[in-house]
């Protein structure tokens, strides 16, 4: 408990002012204030890439602003680590837990703090300290069970507890809900408000809205790096909500002309499949797409559009349903087998999956025809000189820069990477393009540029599956939208009767129903 | 610094860093040489005239040459899949084992047959037992440095039974195979030494992969693979099958490692014969910083020294461990990934980053 | 013909229990490490300059306790050598260890020829070995005498060890610490704990137990030094680490394994039936061990799926 002192206002229990962190290319924090009162249960919202998680790693020590103040108890602190921040009484708990699987809950619990005597561990207090805990906030934990042999709630249960038991005031709980199922969010809301009425102060970064006005005090809205505004609880309506999230863009301008669908390309029926988390397990997903037409895939990151796009690439097996490219089964194939069928991809991750840095931009180029070598003698022998060839005139076509074939990809740009696997893929000439977050992460021009290559291949007759977490990206390229929502598809939209207000909405687990209109 | 200096060295600094290990190693065996009063130029020009001065030292030095290639390239070609092959002693053994019984078996063929087919009967026995690692890094994910130090104990005692049971040679007392048939010798070019073709074997071998890796589709996926596996499998390329015939070929060149030995050298088998050929090669493969066209340079600068070590013994006294020492400070200099770092310079265009 | 039969029994019994002390002190000092996620092969190469030293010390010295320590100390001096060449010089451990291994021979083999001016090599009678120990009363029991009493000092300080190592391991709060380096360092590090300054401790005790190991083989399995006489030693106790899954008390038990198939091999030879194939099962055993585990692991990911 902290002591209070004198009989002025208390100040806020953590105050930051004017914070600015900038990336390589990007501008994360803008001069964000953000300021904590005691005892509360304040929510953080946002779009991926608002900013929210920046902003509460500077608060957790593990980066460091590049401009801005915190204030701890009105004392301004400079938070090295994570351990200072734990010594402040700051503590988090991650999306990813920081749990040694093999490890009782106990032992996660008190490692760092143990209990001993003369160095040697002093189990039997360090079982009744934490239960201890555990009665005073209602937990329902088993500390010597292993870790692995738990539940995912129980598992946050126990990082909670840990955070408690180093001395945490300050809780961030980074999308606690996100692996939850909804009767261990339920148990969840319990321990959150009875911490709170032990005083202790709660930071609850999310993106589900219902559970955001259900549990919050206050609520702090962030866009692209920007605070929008905080409200309290009274204020805010989900309308409201999620209007502030989203917001109004300015759209980069595309003549999006007129297009007759044609014959129907990828047809996907009651697709099951499991995914990396509970909530990304794609669940009777449907749909399909017809030459000539952009399909969008909206919705908030680890919602099942990975497992999507890798269930359609053959990166990723599928449970049951079926997957269908110009009416041929192509369910639980090999991606070469895939690609054969006529399908492209550019993937989410640019640098994990997209290229081989190591290599060079006309070896990164031809790498999809690897396996058929085009570009080789009968036994393998490359033709280095078509090869070449092939590669200038891709990076002609394309503007990538530098223009020389020979070049490393490591030495290329954000935006000139991508445009080089963007060439690949187009110039496959398939009739389905998976784009997956194409523009994420890259500067304006390549964004264009990359925009308008899509809209050439629709206009040319492909059929583009456009998987976004932009939302503005989706408005100004989609023809249709579905929308997905823990691995379901939530609802679709004609490009016509979308905007920001009712995506978000859906985005963020609203009801589909949006005819009646929703209004900021 | 300089900026043109700086991008430079930038560009270069493993080999600046195997640069300032081989230097600094040297300088330790000239001070040990030296606190052992000896004299250094003597020594030096001692250690010179026996790995270069005369028919038999040099062709010393190329007899040495031969294994240390042979082995640096077989860790190499491994090493471009992102595969630690430590089982090239292993593998040889195989190969020399395989060599010994196809060179005694066959009989009235002429050198010209003979030669290729028990090389390549090596090379297959080596190469498959090789596949066995291999297999289980691409399938299981089994780490493979674990295995091949493992599966080299198993390959030493199998040829060892072989060698002491079934296979020996029982007109002599200890445990080796029969002679192989002449027709299955490797002519020699440089008596006395024990220089023999297998020189140019190696050679030819080192240029086969040299453009196996870098002029052919198999080459480009065994290196994309080795950079970046989740690249290859998104691309289309069957990554595993790729790893494990990547290890084929590397056991494969161990098998001819012990095929040429055995061949070239020996004519026959013995129980443990192998010096520790295979672990020679992570030595060359480690200061090459598996650059392929490195290895010979680098394993002939280690030939040279070992060969000339014997001759300044004889002449001058320093003890031939003393090239030991510096071939042990080479590697534990060569170990480390950077000594020296140079930074690169700040560019202004990154990009990529992943903001949350 | 009973009797013999017993005889030979008790003395490979006895022989497994001598060839699996040297295995199990590499094996106990590798445990550590490995839980702090540092597999270090270079053990092989700390026992082999344990036993110079050990040896050089004691001939020298004509004291076998200061074989033993200054062994000890030769052993830590190398292991954090190698734990500097990988965690400060980033290199990967596998080649820093082998690095090592490279290195002792080399540099044993130029000591053997420098101090005693011989190779291959080195005997005599001045070696004061480390002493073998006579259990009182036990000694004189027919069967359990051979088989408990009378060994060398360091077979008995192998088994404690053991039980040494499973409680530091298990009941500190440093073994705590260590385990969660090896599992979650990024859990350890949030827990104030410093990782790297754990995976330093845990190379010193690891060149601790090497150094013990190599005195043993050359002041107390033998009485000499042999140039690479660890031959593979250290490799068995990288085996019988895995094989053992990492704990201290199973591998201990790998190691008597290990030093029984080595002993009846022993056996089998001197009747000249072939050993090898007794004397590959430590090997064997460890790849097929290790490949279970690892077909374990991708199934329990497969279906632990959050």
């Amino acid at each position: 408990m902290y002591v209070e002192k004198g009989v002025k206002k208390l100040a806020p229990i953590v105050e930051m002012k004017g914070i600015y962190k900038e990336f390589p290319n990007v501008v994360a924090l803008n001069h964000v204030d953000f300021s904590l009162e005691k005892g509360e249960i304040h929510a953080l919202i946002g779009e991926n890439g608002a900013g929210k998680s920046t902003l509460m790693k500077i608060l957790y020590g593990i980066y460091d602003q590049d401009e801005g103040t915190v204030k701890i108890n009105g004392e301004e602190k400079n938070i090295s680590d994570a351990r200072e921040a734990m010594r402040l009484g700051i503590g988090m708990v991650h999306q990813e837990f920081m749990l040694a699987e093999t490890m009782t809950v106990l032992e996660n619990i008190i490692l760092g703090f143990e209990p001993n005597k003369h160095k040697l561990l002093d189990y039997d207090k360090a079982y009744s300290e934490v239960m201890d805990y555990s009665e005073k906030y209602g937990f329902e934990i088993r500390p010597n069970s292993k870790v692995i042999n738990i539940s995912v709630g129980e598992a946050q249960r126990v990082e909670i507890l840990k955070a408690l038991y180093r001395g945490a005031e300050v809780l961030i709980l980074d999308e606690p809900t996100a692996v939850l199922t909804p009767q261990e969010t339920e148990e969840l809301f319990k321990i959150i408000r009875s911490l709170k009425e032990n005083g202790k102060t709660i930071i609850f970064i999310s993106h589900k809205l219902d559970e955001v006005l259900e549990i919050a005090d206050r609520i702090t809205v962030m866009r692209k790096g920007n605070k929008v505004e905080t409200l309290s609880q009274n204020d805010a309506t989900k309308e409201k909500l999620a209007y502030l999230m989203v917001g109004r863009e300015v759209f980069l301008d595309f003549e999006i002309e007129e297009n007759e669908p044609g014959d129907r390309i990828l047809e996907v029926k009651n697709l099951n499949v499991f995914g990396r988390r509970k909530l990304s397990n794609l669940k009777d997903v449907s749909f399909e797409i017809k030459e000539g037409e952009i399909l969008g895939v909206a919705g908030i990151d680890g919602n099942g559009q990975t497992e999507l796009v890798e269930a359609l690439t053959g990166l990723r097996k599928v449970e049951s349903g079926e997957i269908k490219i110009r009416g041929e089964e192509i369910t639980n194939k090999s991606p070469l087998e895939i690609r054969h069928h006529g399908v492209s991809h550019i993937p989410e991750d640019r640098n994990k999956t997209g290229l081989c840095k190591e290599l060079t931009i006309q070896e990164n180029l031809i790498a999809n025809k690897l396996p058929d070598d085009p570009y080789s003698s009968k036994i393998g022998i490359i033709n280095f000189k078509r090869v070449k060839n092939f590669a200038e005139e891709l990076i002609d076509k394309f503007d990538i820069r530098p223009p020389k074939t020979d070049v490393k990809m490591q030495n290329l740009s954000g935006g000139n990477a991508q445009k080089v696997i963007v060439a690949r893929e187009v110039a496959e000439d398939a009739g389905l393009i998976i784009a997956s977050q194409p523009t994420r992460g890259i500067d304006i021009g390549s964004i264009e540029f990359i925009r308008s290559v899509l809209l050439d291949e629709r206009k040319a007759g492909k059929a583009v599956l456009l998987v976004s977490a932009d939302l503005e990206e989706i408005l100004s390229l989609s023809d249709r939208i579905i929308v997905m929502y823990e691995g379901e598809i939530q609802g679709t939209l004609d490009i016509e009767e979308a905007n920001e207000n009712n995506l978000g909405l859906m985005m963020t687990g609203g009801n589909p129903d949006f005819k009646g209109g929703v209004t900021a | 610094m300089n900026d043109k200096l700086r991008d430079f060295l930038y560009e270069r600094q493993s080999l600046l860093n195997v640069f300032i290990a081989v230097f600094t190693a040297m300088i330790v065996g000239t001070l040990v040489i030296y606190f052992m009063g000896y004299d250094i130029l003597e020594s030096y020009e001692a250690l010179y005239q026996g790995a270069f001065k005369g028919r038999f030292n040099f062709g010393g030095t190329l007899e040495r040459f031969v294994p240390l290639l042979l082995s640096g390239l077989a860790f190499a070609v491994a090493s471009k899949a992102s595969i630690f092959n430590i089982g090239v002693e292993g593998q040889l053994y195989f190969g020399a084992i395989t060599a010994a019984f196809f060179g005694y078996i066959i009989k009235g063929v002429p050198s010209l047959v003979h030669i290729p087919v028990t090389l390549l009967l090596a090379a297959a026995a080596g190469g498959l037992w090789a596949v066995i690692p291999g297999f289980l890094r691409a399938k299981y994910n089994v780490n493979e440095v674990t295995t091949t130090i493992m599966l080299n104990y198993v390959a030493i005692f199998f040829v060892g039974y072989i060698v002491n049971h079934p296979f020996k040679n029982p007109n002599v007392g200890v445990p080796q195979t029969p002679n192989v048939q002449p027709t299955a010798r490797l002519p020699k070019i440089m008596l006395p030494s024990r220089a023999n073709i297998g020189i140019f074997i190696a050679l030819a071998l080192l240029v086969f992969f040299i453009w196996l890796l870098n002029k052919t589709t198999f080459g480009y996926k065994v290196r994309a693979v080795g950079f970046n596996p989740f690249f290859t499998d998104y691309v289309g390329v069957k990554s595993k099958l790729i790893m494990v015939l990547t290890m084929f070929l590397s056991g494969a060149i161990g098998g001819v490692l012990g095929g040429v030995e055995v061949l070239g050298i020996h004519g026959y088998v013995l129980d443990n014969f192998s010096p520790g050929y295979g672990f020679d090669g992570i030595m060359v493969g480690l200061l090459a910083r598996n650059n392929l066209k490195a290895l010979p340079f680098v394993a002939f600068f280690l030939a040279a020294l070992r060969s000339g070590a014997i001759n300044m013994e004889r002449f001058t006294g320093v003890p031939k461990e003393v090239i030991g020492v510096i071939e042990a400070v080479i590697i534990l200099l060569a170990a480390a990934e950077v000594i020296v770092e140079i930074k690169k310079r700040k560019s202004s265009d990154k990009g990529g980053v992943e903001v949350g | 013909m009973g009797d013999l039969g017993l005889i030979i029994n008790l003395n490979l019994l006895r022989a497994t229990l001598r060839m699996s002390t040297p295995i199990a002190l590499a094996a106990m000092g590798l445990v550590i490490t490995e839980q702090a996620a540092i597999t270090n092969i270079g053990i092989e190469g700390i026992m082999l300059i344990g036993a110079f030293v050990a040896v050089a010390v004691s001939y020298f010295t004509g004291s076998w306790v200061l074989g033993i320590l200054s062994s000890v100390a030769a052993g830590v001096v190398v292991a954090l050598f190698m734990a500097v060449i990988h965690l400060k010089f980033k290199a990967d451990v596998f080649v820093a260890g082998i690095a090592i291994n490279l290195f002792a021979i080399e540099f044993t083999r130029f000591l053997l020829r420098n101090i005693f001016n011989t190779a291959g090599s080195f005997y005599d009678p001045n070696i004061v070995p480390i002493p073998s120990i006579t259990i009182p009363i036990i000694d004189k029991i027919p069967v359990l005498g051979t088989l408990l009493s009378g060994f060398k000092l360091t077979d008995y300080l192998g088994i404690i060890l053991v039980f040494v190592t499973y409680f530091i391991l298990y009941k500190t709060v440093w073994g705590l610490r260590i385990r969660f380096v090896g599992i979650h360092p990024l859990s350890a590090e949030t827990g104030g704990v410093h990782v790297n300054i754990k995976k330093y401790q845990a190379m010193i005790l690891s060149g601790i137990f090497g150094g013990l190991a190599g005195a043993h083989l050359s002041l107390g399995y033998t009485r000499q030094f042999i140039e690479n006489m660890t031959n593979g030693r250290g490799f068995i106790g990288v085996a019988a680490m895995y094989f053992g899954g990492v704990t201290p008390i199973n591998t201990w038990f790998a190691s008597l394994f290990f030093g029984f198939t080595e002993a009846l091999g022993n056996n089998l030879q001197t009747f000249g039936l072939p050993s090898q194939f007794m004397l590959m099962i430590p090997y064997i055993a460890t790849v097929v061990a290790i490949t279970i585990g690892m077909i374990r692991k991708q199934k329990r990911e497969k279906n632990n799926l959050l």
